[in-house]
């Protein structure tokens, strides 16, 4: 407890902790106004192919709607968690600190716990930001789109409890690539980048492999994070994806992969 | 508290290989406490590559390093037991120092206070709240030992803290190395300010391309090399270097009109001057510098490997 006391300390003690905030509240609050936008002015009418047509029929249906909005802001507060989750590791680096942490905490692998453990705890916070926020903010959008609030309905609460997951794995999987990628900048960078531009890119490539080499490939889309932590959260089953459950799991898989190797990697680095 | 005795610092056989640089190579020493031993050798021989492996930092290729008979990384709670200053750039630039202390005491489960405490103790309290990127060089290494004695340790363990101190700074460290020395800690400090060295250290260690060259008290070390001299002055040099010469010594005029007299003690040069009616204005015994030598025992392997 007193190690992840300190590395909460550590964050709190710098800049980086209210930089992140102000980077995420304008993002979020574009998340909310583009999923409202794209509410109100979406209708099955509009497309041709009867199976998209299904699809949006089926996103369309109040507590879809609810679903989504609820989780407002996930995109860009894991973005954010992802980031300061690294940061707790590179930082170290970065400012050559690591050397008067080990000396404190010889056992390596209590130092990675704690900043797993502070990690997490950022996730949680940064959940409980944008929830807090949805739940003020979404019934007003909800009654402008003449829906009720959805509130009493369970499959709501569940996508919001199963958004607090994707917010953990995602502190995990911050941590670990972290470890992984030491150098702060390159860190930031390509992590930053590919949460972005990676999902569409992969998503490219899957849809390139789909349409000319084999049908199944679209099956294995929900190996990208994001969509499967998009997957995750989704109210209920759209059809043509696969269960919630494979997308929790995907994200478990990741961050228990990156949580285990980044641990033995940093026992076995050499501090200098 | 622990007793003196089993305070020692113990090097073992250490050895590490990097890619195709053996920096450290089967290495072996010992460091007692009371004293404060100078950790020596040129830059690059391999000074904080042990004392890396010594804290855990780095792992050994081969052999062994413990402190008061235990690996630093079994120690339980090491931080009571041994306070390291490594680099003195180690903290993060946005972070005041006090928060540096505190985030360390936080983490091995001392009161924020002991913060407080050794920054009063290193002299940096007025710039505890200042960020760490505005401290000079001197105020860095003040912080990095105000880290170091958090824990109040037994051991202490310094790399280069001399660097970037001002003279009134160089002074302050050696009372306050040898004032925990006196009170029995053992005191290992690694440098290449030879002079600095020898008024400071009791013992010294000196290193070169990674292997030890010579260890022991510094009078010793010093001793050992023969290089004691004796100058004298005198109104009749040209007699006296006769005299001299007949016994076998060596005489070198020196700038200022004073002998330097190699091979004889100071008695017997004042008992050949005596005897051959020379007045002597001065004779003194001059013990040869840890400068010269450190340069000589390290002679041809201080090159950049």
């Amino acid at each position: 407890m007193n190690l992840i006391n300190a590395e909460l300390f550590k964050l709190r003690t710098t800049a980086i902790w209210w930089i992140m905030g102000i980077v995420l509240l304008p993002l979020y609050a574009a998340s909310v106004l583009a999923n409202w936008a794209q509410f109100a002015s979406t209708s099955p009418d509009q497309v041709s192919d009867p199976d998209q047509a299904e699809q949006v029929r089926a996103a369309l249906e109040p507590i879809n709607v609810a679903t989504t909005l609820y989780t407002s802001g996930q995109y860009f507060g894991i973005l954010i968690v992802l980031l300061l989750s690294a940061i707790i590791v590179t930082s170290e680096f970065f400012h050559l600190t690591a050397t008067a942490t080990f000396l404190v905490t010889p056992k390596r692998e209590s130092v990675i716990l704690a900043k797993f453990g502070a990690a997490v705890i950022v996730g949680v916070l940064v959940w409980l930001l944008t929830t807090l926020l949805n739940l003020i903010v979404v019934p007003l959008i909800m009654n402008n789109l003449d829906l009720s609030s959805q509130l009493g309905e369970g499959a709501v609460w569940r996508a919001i409890g199963l958004n607090l997951l994707a917010f953990v794995l995602w502190a995990v999987l911050g941590v670990g690539l972290g470890v992984l990628i030491k150098n702060q900048l390159a860190a930031t960078l390509i992590l930053g980048i590919v949460y972005v531009v990676g999902t569409s890119a992969i998503g490219l490539i899957f849809f390139l492999l789909t349409q000319y080499v084999a049908q199944w490939f679209e099956n294995l889309q929900v190996l990208i994070p994001t969509t499967a932590s998009q997957l995750m959260i989704s109210g209920t089953e759209l059809p043509g994806n696969p269960p919630r459950w494979v997308g929790a799991v995907v994200l478990i898989g990741y961050a228990v992969v990156a949580g285990f190797f980044g641990t033995w990697l940093t026992k076995r680095r050499d501090i200098s | 508290m622990t007793g003196p005795a089993s305070d020692a610092i113990v090097v073992d056989h250490l050895s590490k290989q990097y890619k195709k640089l053996r920096a450290v190579d089967d290495l072996s020493f010992t460091v007692r406490s009371g004293r404060v031993t100078g950790f020596l050798g040129p830059n690059g021989a391999g000074k904080t590559t042990t004392l890396r492996m010594l804290l855990g930092l780095v792992t050994p290729t081969s052999g062994n390093a413990t402190i008061g008979g235990e690996r630093y990384t079994e120690l339980h709670d090491p931080i009571r037991h041994v306070g390291a200053v490594l680099e003195a750039s180690s903290a993060h630039r946005g972070r005041s120092g006090r928060n540096h202390l505190r985030m360390i005491c936080r983490a091995a489960g001392l009161p924020d206070s002991r913060a407080d405490e050794t920054l009063e103790l290193v002299g940096l309290t007025p710039a505890g709240k200042r960020k760490f990127k505005g401290y000079s060089l001197g105020m860095k290494q003040r912080l990095g030992i105000a880290a170091a004695m958090l824990g109040n340790p037994q051991v202490l363990i310094l790399d280069e803290p001399a660097n970037g101190l001002d003279p009134e700074g160089i002074r302050w460290m050696r009372d306050l190395l040898k004032a925990l020395a006196a009170e029995g800690r053992t005191v290992l400090v690694s440098s290449h300010l030879l002079g600095e060295m020898q008024v400071l250290a009791d013992d010294v260690v000196i290193v070169a391309a990674g292997k030890l060259v010579r260890q022991g008290p510094v009078d010793e070390v010093l001793g050992s090399m023969g290089t004691t001299q004796v100058r004298v002055r005198t109104p009749q040099a040209a007699e006296l270097t006769t005299a001299l010469s007949a016994l076998g010594a060596t005489v070198a005029p020196q700038a200022d009109g004073s002998l330097l007299v190699g091979g004889a003690e100071a008695a017997a040069i004042g008992h050949a001057a005596f005897t051959a009616s020379v007045e002597l204005h001065e004779l003194v015994a001059e013990r040869g510098d840890l400068e010269q030598v450190f340069l000589q025992l390290t002679a041809g392997m201080a090159g950049i490997r």
